[in-house]
């Protein structure tokens, strides 16, 4: 348990250091410009090579004290948030193609229905109600433009 | 301070007009809705909200958005007392005495208490805004490139310190804010930045779609595994009056509650949470019976509730008076403000005073709602804890993708927002807070504004921070709340558990 903590711990000061170290390298192709007329990337770079050295900092304090390096609540559902994070990229994707109500329509159903569990036809007429209630407050009343689509709705 | 009364005179004036005083009572509603519920705090629902303020005038917008704030402390300690569990986690300590109460059969009463201490600390608070933000106002009109620079350190500092976990992890937080927070156009030379020639990322990364995804979706996200059912207070309610006994015992600790809320809420980083501890600790310290606390001590929940609302008043000041947030939440209400195409700084009171003048008389007027309104509609409240999550849930989702897509009309901030809903995620599996990080996204820019001109204007030298005597106190201050966890183990954040 404590050696796949120290893994985790090592992999993650890793990324951490590889996301510092990329940010410092596009800031120097940005050109860092010098401290009397500071360029594009200069804050970048500083703060990339801060991050770098956190990052370091804390693994090394992760592994001086017990505490723990994750949080204890509650242990997360990977297969309903990946799918949930999924539909939420295919809403993305078909929102200007298909409208707005359509493809609210169809996510709030799919997260009710599938990831909730609430029974079907409660599912289809909750979600309905709230793609329906949701255009009528933003697009009619508060004039905010909402896609459309093929359908026109 | 003549002067003061004449503006917030104006100020009743414009608060009182029909549109406002509508969208002060729909933000304290929906305050106090959010308080009530856990899992969903004030950050996020002014997040959310947002969007539907778009084609508001600012000032009934800021107006319905502060009643958010202020109302979400009311709220919060209605599921403290009946449930046990904060409604939002600047309640987390009205519940050690309040849910005591409840059981004793006394919830009434601590829900009378909380809610006359919160209007009496919000009238004092608001007292204090009135006198305090015009003259920090004045004064901060002489801060150059430097000063700004180096407040915004002190206030990234004071953040990281009062991390619950680690001040390295919270620092990483706001350097990552930060460097997020300057992605788009170079504001000199307008060269694009790390924006992988995707034309909306050219103006930088939205803070609408950021929070959404960070406070909105990733709430969302980790409650799919475990939905909040929570045991909701089933008795009868009643007696909310305190009686003379519970007055006397409970005048003393809202005054010094609302004091130290106040003028702790006015130091950037520290926000609501961190007061209510601080309060409760000297209120018990004080006390001739400390064992009287945990156990029932009305003056558990009058000190804590009064310094909630007390320091959110507090934090409108750096907001106001300088353009500085110290909170997590008053960073995306100065992203709301310039959404609105207002410049938040020392002019905004003069450039405004509309704006100014009215927000402050709203928020005087939306205590007194809160106060006639919160109490009758507790049973209310007691039912809305009875709908089940995945509804809730799935009107979360619902505003965030609304809130994401509908500033800019643009599906790249739905992917934002989906991309930060997994990153908040990692963020809280991984215990990263967000706030330092928001803080950070919000003031990257006016950071790194600050440091350019300053070292342009210096001609290179760092040592401007240290030799103009304003910044130089910053300066020296964050060194110091920096340093002080290697020489304590003492740290005000520990114990917190709750996100801002």
């Amino acid at each position: 348990m404590k050696r796949t903590k120290r893994i985790a711990g090592a992999a993650s000061t890793l990324l951490w250091v590889a996301v510092a170290l990329s940010v410092c390298y596009g800031a120097t192709r940005l050109g860092l410009g010098g401290v009397t007329e500071p360029g594009s990337g200069f804050i970048f770079f500083w703060s990339g090579l801060i991050l770098a050295v956190l990052s370091l900092i804390a693994f090394a304090e992760s592994r001086r004290s017990e505490e723990e390096a994750t949080r204890p609540t509650g242990a997360l559902n990977w297969r309903k948030i990946v799918l949930v994070l999924f539909a939420l990229v295919l809403y993305g994707f078909f929102l200007e193609r298909l409208g707005f109500m359509l493809t609210t329509f169809l996510l709030l159903s799919f997260f009710l229905g599938l990831i909730e569990g609430v029974y079907w036809r409660k599912s289809l007429a909750v979600a309905a109600g709230a793609a329906f209630g949701a255009f009528a407050i933003f697009e009619l009343w508060l004039k905010i433009r909402l896609p459309h689509g093929i359908f026109g709705f | 301070m003549l002067e003061s009364l004449t503006s917030l005179a104006y100020g009743f004036n414009i608060a009182l007009q029909p549109q406002n005083l509508l969208y002060c009572f729909i933000g304290v509603t929906m305050g106090t809705l959010v308080g009530v519920l856990p899992g969903i705090g004030p950050t996020a629902t002014i997040a959310l909200l947002l969007p539907a303020t778009f084609k508001l005038n600012p000032i009934s917008a800021i107006i319905m958005l502060s009643g958010i704030c202020y109302g979400a402390m009311y709220g919060g300690s209605t599921t403290s007392i009946l449930l046990n569990i904060p409604g939002e986690a600047s309640s987390v300590v009205t519940c050690f005495d309040g849910y005591q109460m409840a059981r004793q059969g006394r919830a009434g009463a601590a829900l009378g208490i909380s809610a006359f201490g919160s209007f009496i600390a919000g009238t004092i608070s608001i007292f204090g805004l009135i006198l305090l933000a015009p003259t920090l106002a004045e004064f901060a009109l002489k801060f150059g490139p430097p000063e700004y620079f180096a407040l915004m350190v002190m206030g990234l500092a004071v953040v990281a310190y009062l991390a619950r976990k680690s001040t390295v992890k919270a620092l990483m937080m706001a350097v990552l804010g930060i460097i997020l927070g300057c992605v788009g156009l170079d504001p000199i030379t307008a060269t694009p930045r790390f924006t992988f020639g995707i034309l909306e990322l050219a103006d930088g990364i939205g803070i609408a779609p950021v929070v959404m995804g960070l406070f909105g979706i990733a709430e969302v996200l980790e409650n799919l595994a475990a939905p909040t059912g929570a045991d909701v207070f089933a008795g009868k309610l009643k007696g909310f009056w305190p009686n003379r006994q519970d007055w006397r015992r409970s005048i003393g600790p809202i005054a010094r509650g609302s004091l130290l809320g106040f003028f702790l809420g006015l130091l950037p980083g520290v926000g609501a949470i961190v007061p209510q501890f601080l309060s409760y600790a000297l209120e018990k310290k004080i006390s001739p019976n400390p064992e009287r606390f945990g156990n029932g001590a009305i003056e558990g929940v009058a000190s804590p509730e009064a310094c909630n609302n007390a320091a959110v008043g507090g934090t409108f000041i750096p907001l106001l008076s300088l353009g500085i947030p110290s909170t997590a939440m008053t960073a995306i209400l100065l992203g709301a403000l310039m959404i609105y195409g207002l410049t938040p700084g020392p002019l905004l009171i003069r450039s405004s005073p509309d704006l100014f003048w009215g927000v402050i008389a709203s928020m005087y007027i939306g205590n007194i709602l809160l106060l006639v309104l919160n109490l009758p509609l507790i049973p209310l409240w007691v039912r809305v804890l009875k709908i089940p999550y995945s509804y809730l849930s799935c009107l979360i989702i619902l505003f965030c993708l609304i809130g994401a897509y509908s500033l800019n009309n643009s599906v790249t901030d739905v992917y934002i927002a989906v991309i930060f809903s997994l990153v908040g995620l990692l963020f809280k599996k991984f215990a990263f807070e967000p706030a330092p990080f928001v803080l950070a996204f919000v003031l990257g820019p006016l950071l790194e504004t600050a440091l350019r001109r300053s070292l342009i204007l210096s001609d290179g030298s760092l040592l401007i921070f240290l030799e103009r005597p304003i910044s130089a106190g910053f300066i020296l201050f964050s060194i110091v709340v920096l340093a002080a966890p290697l020489f304590s183990q003492i740290r005000l954040g520990r114990g917190l558990s709750e996100e801002d």
